[in-house]
């Protein structure tokens, strides 16, 4: 069947610029993503590297300012208008005024035909608080609402924005709980984040997206791999430091090498091989090692020089 | 790719969350059909539940009714086809149906800025059936205020023609459509839900030059035949008056019926014209 052989999400060479008092913004500079129907991907990034944008292009909720993005091998508003694809947003407002509940059965009346209320207030954990208006929910009460929301077309395709910002780490994990079973249920699965453990814990295949382009791209153990490794820095004596460089790139454990005078800082996965035969055998002192937080590998992945202070 | 097959008979607008089928930890099939009411229904609720609108919409327009229309010394002379009861009464009435649909208009547009509108983006829900769910609420609450104070003016004495009753109330629900355009320029402008009590706060300036809770006359009234809510009451009023209106000095002024038509049309197209074009401009900011 070729339907099926379609994938679920594919953009092509997707740019985005908006008009703005400083001029144009050019918030994608030009995205490739293919994911195939039944993948769990996440589009990790730190704030305004175009995550948002270009999920926003994916649900017809904007243009593209050039490229083609199909979704399920049409077009995203005909996508959305069918139910194919469903959504959790960053800030999908919702009516404070209205219950849960009520908020459910309003969006479900827009659907022609609909997963029964009761069943995704369940499948969201909200039944406790079903008749509890939006405005007296917690922020992780609304977001598990949005959610609702977006499993009442019974969607083949999910997409999630920053779906647990401001949740705290429980909500959080209850979140991810909740979303385990829909992805084991075989939907397809397309999130943003810019927290690297819920890419890690979550998705089987990250796409790092910097400055509007795809830095990488891969299976989430490849990629973490990569993001995992720690920094070694040692100073030598200025006419060793090339020697001793060259060396170092020849291991298998280090990824990058970067000379600053007569200071050398290497990117590893095996800090204490590095750190062996900077001291033993190339002679050098001053020596530190950093344990790359995640979010410090992640900048240094991304490498990009302004907005990764997310 | 689901696989739970529950046969639980659909409850929408069931109160009662507490008995949910023991289903599967997946979801079911969407085999519910979408209640095309429901969005209505839920919206009226949504309105009437407001408390601090219905007051202005319905008990402010009845209270001022009472007070300037059926306990007044002149409730009884006549004014045309009915008395003056009748004539305060559709007055007090066309203020409280545009208070319902400026709100609802002005609101419409502050929730679609402040995030609803991306959320319906998410729905198959189109913009011309929204807008046409949003007129039927407008409509149903305008009828409200119409209702009460009608039903005040049956019980205190009001009189007139049954054209006279008919005609005014028909009169009054459809026109107050177009203030929720008013309402909706407001809302699409200034984004705020700050900005929609001012438009409702403006019925009260713009009531006084529509004649509505004072009788004018000389220069004020000669530039109030120019003000929205003029048009409006004065024709809700036509089917009572025949175009008389009654001034400060009690004496009687005839208008033609042409001057209220030309008033609703040219306001209604300045306010969908003007809404039209901040439409527009709320789109390419996106």
């Amino acid at each position: 069947m070729t339907r099926a052989d379609t994938p679920a999400v594919e953009i092509t060479a997707l740019t985005k610029s908006f008009p703005s008092r400083a001029g144009t913004v050019q918030a994608v500079r030009g995205i490739d993503l293919t994911v195939a129907r039944g993948e769990v991907v996440a589009v990790l990034g730190p704030n305004g590297a175009g995550k948002t944008t270009t999920l926003d292009v994916v649900l017809g909720l904007t243009a593209p300012t050039s490229g083609e993005v199909r979704v399920l091998g049409r077009s995203p508003r005909e996508a959305v208008r069918t139910g194919r694809v469903s959504a959790v947003l960053q800030t999908g407002g919702l009516l404070r005024d209205l219950t849960v509940r009520e908020t459910v059965e309003l969006i479900a009346s827009t659907y022609a035909v609909h997963a029964p209320v009761e069943d995704v207030v369940r499948r969201a954990n909200l039944t406790g608080v079903s008749s509890r208006k939006v405005s007296k929910c917690s922020g992780g009460e609304q977001q598990r609402l949005r959610f609702a929301l977006a499993l009442l077309p019974d969607p083949e395709l999910l997409i999630l924005d920053e779906p647990t910002a401001g949740m705290d780490v429980s909500a959080r994990r209850a979140f991810w709980d909740a979303m385990h079973a829909e992805a084991a249920a075989g939907r397809t699965v397309l999130f943003a984040t810019h927290y690297l453990e819920e890419a890690d814990s979550f998705a089987s295949r990250i796409v790092l997206v910097a400055d509007g382009r795809v830095a990488a791209d891969g299976p989430t153990d490849v990629i973490r791999g990569q993001a995992l490794g720690r920094t070694v820095a040692a100073r030598l004596d200025l006419d060793a430091v090339d020697t001793a460089a060259t060396a170092l790139r020849s291991l298998v454990s280090v990824r990058e090498v970067r000379v600053d005078h007569d200071r050398l800082t290497v990117t590893t996965s095996d800090s204490d091989a590095v750190a062996r035969v900077l001291l033993t055998e190339l002679g050098a002192r001053d020596l530190e090692v950093t344990t790359g937080s995640l979010e410090a590998a992640f900048v240094a992945l991304t490498s990009a020089p302004e907005g990764a202070a997310a | 790719m689901t696989t739970t097959t529950s046969t639980s008979p659909d409850r929408v607008g069931d109160d009662d969350p507490t008995s949910t089928p023991d289903l599967g930890t997946t979801g079911g099939e969407p085999r519910t059909r979408g209640e095309r009411t429901a969005y209505v229904r839920l919206e009226l609720r949504r309105t009437l539940r407001d408390l601090v609108t219905m007051f202005f919409v319905v008990g402010l327009p009845a209270f001022m009714y009472v007070l300037f229309g059926a306990s007044a010394g002149y409730s009884q002379e006549s004014a045309g086809n009915g008395n003056v009861a009748l004539y305060v009464m559709i007055s007090m009435a066309a203020y409280g149906a545009v208070t319902a649909t400026v709100g609802i208009g002005g609101m419409a547009a502050v929730e679609r800025m402040q995030g609803w509108g991306r959320q319906l983006g998410l729905t198959p829900l189109g913009d011309g059936t929204y807008v046409a769910t949003k007129a039927v609420v407008a409509l149903v609450v305008a009828t409200l205020p119409i209702l009460v104070v009608y039903v005040l003016g049956v019980l205190t004495g009001a009189e007139g023609t049954a054209v006279a009753w008919l005609g005014s109330a028909a009169v009054l629900v459809v026109g107050a459509v177009m203030f929720a355009l008013y309402g909706l320029i407001f809302g699409l402008a200034f984004r705020s839900e700050a900005a929609v009590t001012a438009a409702s706060g403006s019925l009260v300036v713009l009531g006084f030059l529509g004649n509505i809770f004072f009788p004018l006359s000389g220069f004020l009234l000669d530039v109030a035949r120019f003000t929205p809510l003029y048009g409006y009451v004065s024709l809700a009023r036509y089917p009572l008056t025949e175009g008389y209106v009654i001034d400060t000095e009690g004496g009687l002024v005839r208008e033609a019926l042409w001057m209220s038509v030309a008033n609703v049309a040219v306001w209604t197209t300045i306010f969908a014209v003007l809404a039209t074009w901040l439409v527009r401009r709320s789109r390419g900011r996106q």
